[in-house]
């Protein structure tokens, strides 16, 4: 019998096997919701980390689109880049549906989606407040602050996707998971608007404010001016003819107001006027400083980049071997011919003494701030776009369609051979717009233009290099009637915020883009015979907008499909 | 170096043991021969095996008469026979004999084992069983059917041979990791469709059913796919779900059950095979000399409205080849490749024992040499090189007569070379690099290049330094059996233990050297790319353990005619891969039997089966399974009225089974984490880099194993006896709780939706293997053919509502592909410009014409339809050969049919490729281009107008699907046994010698490219050419 008892040992042993004390069960990297708001975590590191990311997902506006700038689909610019499959191309001439719109502004689905970004906003929304953040601010916990910023971003993701689309489903705090029903309805243009502004009227006591703290390390975190500055804009755009007045579908309260107002002219007019009266901003006394120097009291908001070329290798100008660029930018005639004189007199003026054999002399400095053209002093050389000159050598490489290439964000190369680094931070707001927000909104309140909305331009001029003239006018004619002032506002807004994602969505909620992208975008050639340069424009794109649907995006295709509560936009 | 020394002394130590061995089992072999007295008119004589050892109880007969006489356990017979008559000596799995009696001498036969071998039991998972009780549908090889196939991996020898095993080669040639694990890494390249397993076989898919397939090898389940084919005693096939149920959560996958040959009573039986080949690309497509090249690019440049790049002096140049630097012409493969590579192989296996003691012993030298020209002024190896030494020993002891122990040592080195840039790399450019891109050498000796072609690609190929691959494994297996006939009758208990360690390691010692742009007007030398000195950087790859314990009880027993059987079993199986965690796979089953007379058979089995990757608290499941089966040949109506029939089995089963693939599904999917490890912003004016925080992919807290319910019906048959054998299996299989993302996923959510257990696929189809084996005098031949035929359909995908039906998965065939389909070019401008087309997209004379299936006027994605792979797949294969007095031929025949692929590669189809800035388009282009649509050919062209990069004609459509059908000649052997009598006299047991060959011959559907491994294959898109192998060798047996 004694053998048995071996055998049943035996057999223990191996049911031993799982009796075995247990490999660790799971991965110490990967950690669960209560590590990253911890609750014992006085120094709050990972929720702040987490708000790290969430402001990592506020776009870089920098060649973003198919690697053009947004505003290379309005009338300001067209891609260098060859094909009608271009990101920016296809939006510019009209050619996408509700089922392929470019990946890069298809912010609803796909991986540039806002929708995840806001998710990240709920989570942080909801979960901050247990992080027991021991650092003050206006002596309360920085957690206030935080939740205030995630906040603040979660209403800019939120205008992202209305300035769009329209009205979209507000999805307030709550962070869904696989088994709640997520076929949610769209909510009304008029509640987004109302959600956006709320959210920036609630949380702008809680945040830092300008001058920030510590610039060395809190530089580019939303502030209360950013907060008022986004207020501003969501309702500029609201008042706006699209959405105000100009409805597409003029009793659907998802594509805009069913009524006109203007009271809401009047409210963006004080949002406007509220972040003037702050004092903590004012214009930089160098135009190309703003986007070049960090921290200067013009910039109210900005997505962090880095210190480098990356802008002036993309969109610089091609054939120096030294300063390596790929051209991707071609400014259009148009744009070009938006700048006035230096007396700020435009160039259809008889008097503004333009000189079409010399087009780009003693005009209005921000045209060489923002555009490269021939001629134009660059790298220690002027730049050559003629036919065959060394940045535009047709020789099957990429360059400008147009003779221009864009400037603007790029470094002060005039007088180097070669790029260097530079800050090339993102600005999202500066106080010049809110100067022409106020300009717009206050001019659209009165019949004729008040001294203020002049004053606005006088003070955006002046800094511009413009000359104040013997009236102090800055060539701006005296007693504007509303519409004339409007003439004048858009175009300054043109000039002043070029490239900066402006462009764009203005001319489709002034309502012009049916217009104006309905005509062919043009360029100059430029043929060079002795010191003798001979212009003509030619057409270089053209452009297509179907109105009324194009005002708005189309919500993709399969998110209508899948969601039965999902309104598509009027037309797609 | 040093392991070149190594591979010297491994051979030099091989030849050295045969001469140590050489005077003993042959010579031993004549002290034994018979000094009888013989009786006259009676004809004597022994009877021995292929390894000189007696046979006993072959049978000896007379050809045309009554007599029999079984030989002794000498081999000895006696026989009354008359001069003249001839003798039969026939033992089961030989090849018969026939001798003509000459005078008194007395004989010495020698029968042959024949190729196909079918011996009374069988390997299940865990176990024996006999043939005949068998209820699964079980194919099984042996080593014969093995070791004519000359390859890396023993793998290579099943296309064709199993019934129901689908293959297919993607690569010719391993691919060893060559950097560290990294936790993505960890699960796009280690972990198998089940569970976490690196895998040395990255050559060759297996699929069984549609599933793929679990490898365990002498019970225990570990993916190695390099075991010398001679040390292996059978490979077989488990394709239903009785046979595999004791897998538990994954026993939705076929199995492929290798089992090693283990050690037989008797003096040393100790065999040495030699062998050497060469190898041979195959498939690679002919690359466009650079005059046609320049013109077709110039054509290109054309239809898409640019100007051009080549003037008519450049194609003169080209073409006569007057300029080599400034207009170079260089066929890269033909340059960097060589047209025939080595292959070497040795073997030695030892196999002896007594009744208390049985051994063997295999040692294993592999050596296969790559595709890549080297430089004699280079010291070290920079072609790809695979070397191996594998060493298997089996030692049973039978302690005492209850209890047995079996212990199995497995060791294999394996260490690799490959060229500094990473051979696909190489390969990648090599296929990428037109003809004209630079000159090979500058006049002045230097690298030549280009500002686009910065890293000369001999320079890659045979000057940029080497990476090294090292692979151990050892591998240890304890079986215990005790007998507890004495306590119970019947009852045995079983203990198995495995310890199995693999580690990976690669040394990279890569370099680069600089580029010269040449430009003869000035005879100036830019330099271009850079320097990077020679790096010498080491990663370990993996480093793995394995361990596995399994102890059962077993119960064997009969009552008369009811015949009991039944298992109980536990087991444990723990992987821990780098640093991964560990994983845990347990199953508890139980599995009973009973048949009554061998006749009537019942079968079933549950098995409580878990992985801990599982959420806890749902880590466990239920599996389980039956089979019924009827023996009909045993019945009297049977035996009464059909004589010819030997045996007639009817087996059914049926279970519910699992595939517990959570891994490949991501990391802990089962719960939400975080990770620190993305979305990073910069902080202040400083921009100290602020560390981001991020939910990792949506957790999915209800995720399960997929699970199947299998059906299988199946019949084995005997006829004329035993000559005709067929077996057929009918299956039908429901996989269901398949992992997918949910079709009605809506962006709101924010965030990817995670897999979950929806979709519903349906396999089946039915398998058929038929075998004729007879012989006539001494002429033994025999044919075997099987055929599979499979076919599947989504019964449920979860897609969102699609507006048309035939944009719509389900109901479709596993592995449809979708696409345009082709109306064929436009001709002209007019019918372009009337015809529908993709959007923001103006067709132009020579575009596909696209079928608008939906009549909207565009194409897009609702005119996408299936357009292949819709078709039940066929594949099959035949084995022929023969015997004639110790000649053998034997010859593989494999297939497929009702296949189709796509080649829509834009390197094969135009030029590919983006250049510098986003609008140069580089790439070469090959003959097929030839065949473009030009308004000369408009009629007879075979490809659309060239373009540089063009989406219209690039798109997925039937215009790109060929036939994917192939019949290769897979593998053929002559072999000659030289006589007996010659072999003694050199003191040798046995010494053949043979001539074989893999993928000798292939008819293909498609023409220019191997049907198998292809430009643009999804599954490989610049693969190492599939390899053409004649080989000849020597085996000698001592």
């Amino acid at each position: 019998m004694k053998n048995y008892k071996n055998i049943i040992g035996l057999i223990l042993l191996v049911l031993a096997f799982n009796a075995c004390k247990k490999y660790e069960q799971f991965p110490v990297d990967k950690v669960p919701i209560n590590i990253v708001f911890d609750k014992y975590d006085s120094l709050g590191t990972n929720a702040h980390s987490y708000l790290n990311t969430i402001y990592s997902m506020v776009r870089n506006g920098r060649n973003v689109v198919g690697g053009d700038y947004l505003d290379a689909a309005s009338d300001d610019a067209v891609s260098s880049a060859a094909g009608s499959s271009n990101p920016v191309t296809i939006i510019s001439t009209g050619s996408y549906n509700s089922l392929n719109l470019p990946g890069d502004e298809n912010v609803w689905s796909g991986t540039k989606s806002y929708w995840a970004g806001i998710r990240m906003c709920n989570e942080f929304v909801s979960n901050i407040d247990i992080v027991p953040v021991q650092q003050t601010y206006n002596g309360v916990s920085m957690k206030f602050a935080w939740k205030a910023e995630a906040r603040f971003l979660r209403a800019m993701f939120y205008f992202e996707l209305v300035k769009r689309y329209g009205g979209v489903p507000l999805l307030g705090d709550k962070v869904y998971t696989l088994s709640d029903n997520i076929a949610l309805p769209r909510n009304t243009f008029e509640d987004c608007i109302k959600y956006i502004v709320s959210e920036c009227d609630a949380i702008k006591s809680s945040m830092l404010t300008s001058p920030i703290i510590s610039p060395n390390a809190y530089y580019g975190r939303a502030t209360q001016g950013a907060a008022m500055a986004l207020k501003s804009r969501a309702l500029l755009y609201a008042a706006s003819p699209l959405f105000n007045g100009g409805n597409i579908d003029a009793s659907n309260p998802l594509t805009g107001y069913t009524n006109n107002s203007v009271d809401r002219w009047k409210q963006a007019a004080a949002a406007a006027k509220d972040v003037m009266s702050l004092g903590a901003y004012q214009l930089d006394n160098s135009y190309t400083d703003v986007f070049l120097t960090q921290n200067n009291a013009e910039v109210i908001f900005i997505r962090q980049g880095d210190n480098g070329t990356a802008v002036d290798g993309a969109n610089g100008p091609v054939g120096f071997p030294g300063a390596n660029a790929a051209g991707r930018t071609s400014p259009t005639q148009e744009l070009a011919e938006a700048y006035p004189m230096n007396n700020g007199l435009p160039i259809t003026d008889p008097a503004s003494g333009y000189n079409p054999d010399q087009p780009y002399l003693n005009r209005d400095p921000r045209l060489s701030y923002n555009l490269l053209y021939n001629g134009a002093p660059w790298l220690n050389t002027t730049l050559a776009t003629y036919e065959g000159g060394q940045s535009k050598p047709n020789n099957n490489q990429q360059q400008t369609l147009t003779s221009y290439y864009a400037r603007k964000f790029m470094g002060d190369f005039q007088f180097t051979s070669a790029y260097s680094a530079h800050s090339e931070d993102w600005v999202i707001f500066r106080y010049a717009e809110i100067l022409l927000n106020y300009a717009e909104a206050e001019n659209e309140t009165t019949t004729t233009a008040q001294a203020d909305v002049y004053d606005a331009l006088f003070k955006l001029r002046s800094r511009a290099g413009i000359a104040q003239g013997g009236d102090g006018m800055y060539g701006l004619k005296p007693g504007m009637t509303q519409a004339e002032m409007r003439t004048v506002i858009q175009n300054e807004r043109r000039i002043e915020l070029a490239f900066e994602e402006s462009r764009y969505f203005d001319i489709r909620r002034w309502k012009i883009a049916e217009t104006i992208m309905n005509q062919p975008r043009k360029g100059e050639t430029i043929f060079q015979s002795g010191p003798v340069f001979t212009y003509n424009t030619i057409n270089v794109l053209t452009t297509k907008f179907v109105a009324p649907k194009m005002y708005l995006y189309p919500i993709p295709y399969d998110e209508v499909l899948k969601n039965p509560n999902m309104k598509q936009n009027p037309g797609w | 170096m040093a392991y070149c020394y190594s591979k010297k002394c491994f051979t030099g130590f091989i030849i050295l043991m045969l001469f140590l061995v050489q005077t003993s089992a042959a010579f031993a072999q004549d002290t034994t021969a018979h000094a009888v007295v013989k009786t006259p008119g009676m004809v004597t004589g022994t009877v021995i095996d292929q390894d000189a050892r007696p046979l006993s109880g072959a049978k000896v007969s007379i050809k045309h008469g009554a007599l029999t006489v079984i030989t002794d356990a000498k081999g000895y017979f006696e026989i009354k026979a008359t001069t003249g008559s001839t003798l039969v000596f026939t033992y089961p799995f030989h090849n018969v004999g026939e001798v003509k009696v000459k005078d008194d001498r007395e004989l010495t036969v020698r029968l042959l084992d024949t190729y196909l071998q079918s011996p009374q039991t069988t390997d299940i998972l865990y176990g024996t069983v006999k043939q005949a009780n068998s209820l699964g549908a079980v194919s099984t090889i042996y080593t014969n059917q093995l070791t004519t196939t000359p390859a890396s991996l023993y793998v290579y020898a099943l296309p064709g041979q199993l019934p129901g095993l689908y293959t297919q080669q993607t690569s010719g040639f391993t691919s060893a990791q060559t950097s560290n694990q990294t936790v993505s890494g960890l699960f796009t390249n280690v972990v198998n469709s089940h569970n976490i397993q690196p895998n040395d076989n990255n050559e060759i898919i297996l699929k069984s059913r549609g599933q793929n397939v679990i490898t365990v090898i002498d019970g225990v389940q570990r993916e190695i796919s390099s075991i010398d084919p001679e040390s292996i005693e059978s490979v077989s096939v488990l394709k239903d779900a009785l046979s595999n149920i004791l897998l538990g959560i994954n026993s939705s996958n076929g199995i492929l059950l290798v089992t090693t040959k283990k050690g037989k009573v008797g003096a040393p039986r100790i065999s040495f095979t030699a062998q050497t080949g060469v190898q041979q690309s195959l498939g690679l497509p002919t690359p466009l000399p650079a005059y046609q090249y320049a013109y077709l690019y110039n054509e290109a440049l054309q239809n898409d409205g640019k100007p051009t790049i080549y003037s008519p002096a450049d194609f003169a140049a080209y073409r006569d080849h007057s300029d080599p630097f400034g207009h170079p012409d260089v066929n890269w493969s033909k340059t960097l490749l060589r047209e025939y590579s080595p292959m070497t192989s040795y073997r030695l296996n030892i196999n002896g024992g007594t009744e208390t003691a049985r051994y063997t012993v295999s040692l294993n030298s592999f050596d296969q040499g790559g595709i890549f020209q080297t430089a004699n002024s280079i010291p070290y190896n920079t072609n790809n090189d695979l070397s191996r030494y594998i060493i298997n020993s089996n030692l049973s002891v039978d302690v005492t007569k209850k209890f047995k122990v079996d212990l199995q040592l497995f060791g294999r080195i394996q260490n690799g070379t490959e060229p500094g840039g990473g051979y696909a790399s190489i390969l990648n450019s090599i296929y990428s690099t037109p003809n004209n891109a630079y000159p090979v050498y500058n006049p002045n000796g230097t690298f030549g290049g280009t500002a686009f072609y910065t890293n000369n690609l001999l320079s890659q190929t045979e000057y940029s330094g080497y990476i090294q691959t090292n692979s151990h494994d050892v591998l240890a297996n304890l079986d215990l059996n005790y007998d507890l006939g004495s306590f119970v009758k019947g009852l045995a208990f079983k203990a198995k233990g495995n310890l199995s360690i693999e580690s990976q390691t690669a040394v990279t010692r890569n370099l680069q050297n600089q580029a010269y742009i040449y430009t003869p007007k000035d005879s100036s030398y830019a330099a271009v790319g850079t320097t990077i000195p020679e790096s010498n950087e080491f990663h370990t790859v993996t480093s793995t353990r394995y361990s596995y314990g399994q102890g059962a009880l077993s119960y064997e027993r009969s009552f008369g005619k009811n015949n009991v059987s039944a298992l109980l079993m536990a087991d444990i199986r723990q992987a821990s891969l780098t640093y991964d965690l560990g994983t845990s796979l347990t199953n508890r089953a139980f599995k009973a039997g009973y048949n009554y007379d061998e006749k009537y058979f019942i079968e079933g089995a549950v098995n409580n089966s878990g992985y801990n990757r599982y959420p806890p608290g749902h880590q466990y499941g239920w599996f389980y399974a039956g089979g019924i089966g009827w023996q009909m040949g045993k019945e009297d109506f049977i035996k009464n009225n059909f004589g010819w029939i030997d045996s007639w089995k009817w087996r059914a089963t049926y279970g519910k089974t699992g595939n517990g693939n959570i891994d490949n599904y991501g990391y802990f999917g089962y719960t939400q984490t975080y990770s620190g490890t993305y979305g990073q912003y910069p902080q202040g004016t400083d921009r100290s880099i602020g560390m981001g925080y991020q939910a990792d992919p949506l957790a999915n807290p209800n995720i399960s194993w997929e699970n199947a319910h299998k059906f299988n019906i199946g019949a084995d048959i005997s006829m004329l006896n035993e000559h005709l054998k067929v077996t057929a299996d009918y299956y039908h299989d429901k996989y269901y709780d398949l992992l997918q993302s949910r079709g009605n996923s809506i962006a709101l959510l924010g965030t990817n939706y995670p897999a979950e257990n929806l979709g519903i696929n349906m396999y089946k189809g039915f398998e058929l293997s038929v075998t004729y084996s007879n012989h006539v005098n001494n002429f033994n031949y025999f044919i075997t053919g099987n055929m599979s035929i499979q076919s599947s359909k989504v019964l449920f995908s979860d897609e969102e509502p699609l507006p048309y039906p035939w944009v719509k998965r389900t109901g479709q065939p596993v592995g449809t592909l979708f696409g345009y389909t082709t109306l064929g070019f436009f001709q002209t401008q007019q019918e372009a410009n009337a015809g529908p087309t993709t959007v923001a997209y103006t067709a132009k004379p020579g575009d596909l014409k696209y079928k608008d299936l939906n009549s909207d006027g565009v194409i897009d994605q609702f005119d996408m339809s299936p357009i292949a792979g819709t078709k039940p797949l066929i594949f099959f294969g035949t084995t022929v050969g023969f015997n004639y007095k110790g000649f053998s031929l034997t010859a593989i025949i494999q297939g497929v049919t009702n296949r189709q692929i796509s080649i829509n590669d834009n390197q094969y189809n135009g030029f590919a490729g983006i250049g510098q800035f986003g609008n140069l388009y580089t790439g070469q282009g090959y003959d097929a281009l030839n065949s473009r649509w030009t308004p000369e050919t408009a009629n007879t062209a075979l490809l659309p107008r060239l373009s540089l990069g063009n989406s219209n004609n690039t798109a997925p459509s039937s215009f790109y699907i060929h036939s994917g059908n192939y019949l290769r000649l897979k593998n053929a052997e002559l072999g000659y046994t030289l006589p007996y009598l010659v072999s003694k006299k050199l003191r040798l047991s046995s010494i053949r010698v043979f001539v074989n060959g893999e993928n000798l011959a292939t008819l293909s559907g498609f023409k220019g490219l191997d049907p198998e491994v292809y430009f643009g294959n999804p599954l490989n898109y610049n693969p190492y050419p599939i390899q053409r192998v004649v080989n000849a060798g020597v085996s000698v047996k001592l």
